[in-house]
């Protein structure tokens, strides 16, 4: 199991559950704006408990992969320099973004993360509902240039951890929009719920884990707009709380495509969700690009340019 | 694996517990009310933008919603305090289960199983064929 001495996700779990509780007592009493179903907190949760167990079966492997890579590198990175921390955090940060980017835009890597996005809610245990299949379609792959490079395998692994506890506070609704200074650097609850949201215009956006710049760099940013509130969950939502379906229908779905279909099998596996070869589907492109040609979408679209 | 890790996961498993059942407490879900034939308009509109609809038949309870659109059914069900909606073919919505006033249509999809909609009849006779 790739576990550093020092693990954020480990320490910070009672946090987590702490804050999860002090969300739904500010909610019972009006004091913050946050939503709670009992059946979807149940798989949120359950997804969360359930990624902690998946992710001993895949972390042996991830972990002798990125021990060899190390063994192969080209420089030695001390772990005792603030410039190296400061050179894994941007560089981390970084390699975030293009896996999560990839994670919306390829469907082989979306039938994991879909997991992610399945709840019509968002709130803090929307935060947990992590996927049980991340290991296994090689996403991890991403990391390994950071050992090629020298970084220590533990530093990634912490580096990995605190990206990931960041990552949790965003996800409520009961905290709006933050110092300006603050949402223009860093991510926050404000540009993630965009990120969560199916409204055309907030599709395949706000990409960042920690820095919200890379989606500023990269074209994908995309502001929170007060006409436009957000609608949480998937473009199909499902319509079942079973949480094995919940884990595994993008993949049985994938699946089931590969085989109808086999002579397309490459655009099932690789082209982006929604995709098919008869286009008798849509993807978020063409979602938005349809949203996008309606009349009553232009003022808006003009105020997010 | 160690023991420390099954202390671990079992006591995250109680925190679960614990979690749920404080929400259910909290009674604090979106605060949802029955589709009427204004809202269950609206949702298709929103869910199916370029579908024209033909007929729409509202549940009795407003938990959902069926509608026509040429040769497809555009089914609405209630999920928790939320809806999740599918397009099937209209051959194949008329041909559902009725009983009991329950209307059971097999969505064919692994995220959406299936949608029961409370319908005082089914298929509509003019609409059948």
């Amino acid at each position: 199991m790739m576990k550093a001495a020092f693990d954020p996700v480990t320490l910070a779990t009672p946090f987590f559950i702490l804050t999860v509780i002090l969300e739904i007592v500010l909610a019972r009493f009006r004091v913050a704006d946050a939503r709670y179903e009992t059946k979807d907190t149940a798989v949120s949760l359950g997804m969360g408990l359930g990624s902690t167990i998946a992710g001993i079966l895949t972390g042996g492997l991830i972990f002798a992969a990125t021990v060899w890579v190390y063994q192969h590198r080209l420089f030695t990175i001390p772990m005792t320099a603030i410039w190296a921390w400061v050179a894994i955090f941007l560089l981390e940060d970084m390699t975030y973004y293009w896996f999560h980017r990839i994670s919306h835009e390829r469907r082989f890597w979306w039938v994991s993360h879909v997991n992610h996005h399945s709840s019509q809610h968002y709130n803090l245990s929307t935060a947990l509902r992590q996927t049980w299949t991340g290991g296994v379609n090689g996403s991890w792959l991403l990391w390994l240039p950071l050992a090629w490079l020298g970084f220590p395998p533990a530093m990634i692994a912490i580096q990995k951890g605190i990206s990931l506890v960041y990552q949790y506070w965003i996800h409520t609704e009961a905290i709006k929009k933050l110092p300006r200074g603050f949402e223009a650097v860093f991510n926050t609850p404000s540009h993630h719920r965009v990120h969560h949201a199916r409204n055309p215009i907030y599709l395949d956006r706000n990409y960042a884990g920690i820095l919200i710049v890379w989606d500023r760099l990269f074209g994908t940013f995309q502001p929170e707009l007060d006409e436009e509130p957000c609608r949480y969950g998937l473009v199909k939502n499902l319509a079942t709380f079973n949480i094995v379906r919940v884990a595994f229908h993008e993949w049985i779905g994938m699946a089931g495509d590969v085989v109808r279909h086999p002579r397309h099998a490459l655009g099932y596996l690789f082209g982006p969700p929604g995709w098919s070869h008869d286009g008798s589907r849509e993807t978020s492109h063409a979602i938005k690009a349809r949203w996008a040609a309606a009349p009553s979408a232009a003022p808006v679209e003009r105020e997010a340019a | 694996m160690n023991s420390a890790f099954f202390v671990q996961l079992g006591l995250s498993a109680a925190a679960v517990g614990a979690l749920v059942a404080l929400t259910a407490w909290a009674k604090i879900a979106k605060p949802a009310a029955p589709l009427d034939e204004h809202r269950a308009r609206a949702l298709l509109a929103e869910e199916f933008p370029t579908r024209r609809i033909d007929a729409v038949w509202v549940a009795t309870d407003g938990a959902g919603a069926m509608a026509k659109s040429g040769a497809l059914a555009l089914v609405i069900c209630q999920v928790g305090d939320g809806f999740a909606a599918r397009q099937i073919p209209w051959g194949q919505a008329i041909s559902a289960t009725f009983r009991n006033g329950k209307l059971i249509v097999d969505l064919a999809d692994v995220a959406a199983p299936r949608a029961t909609i409370s319908l005082p009849a089914w298929p509509p006779k003019d609409l059948a064929a």
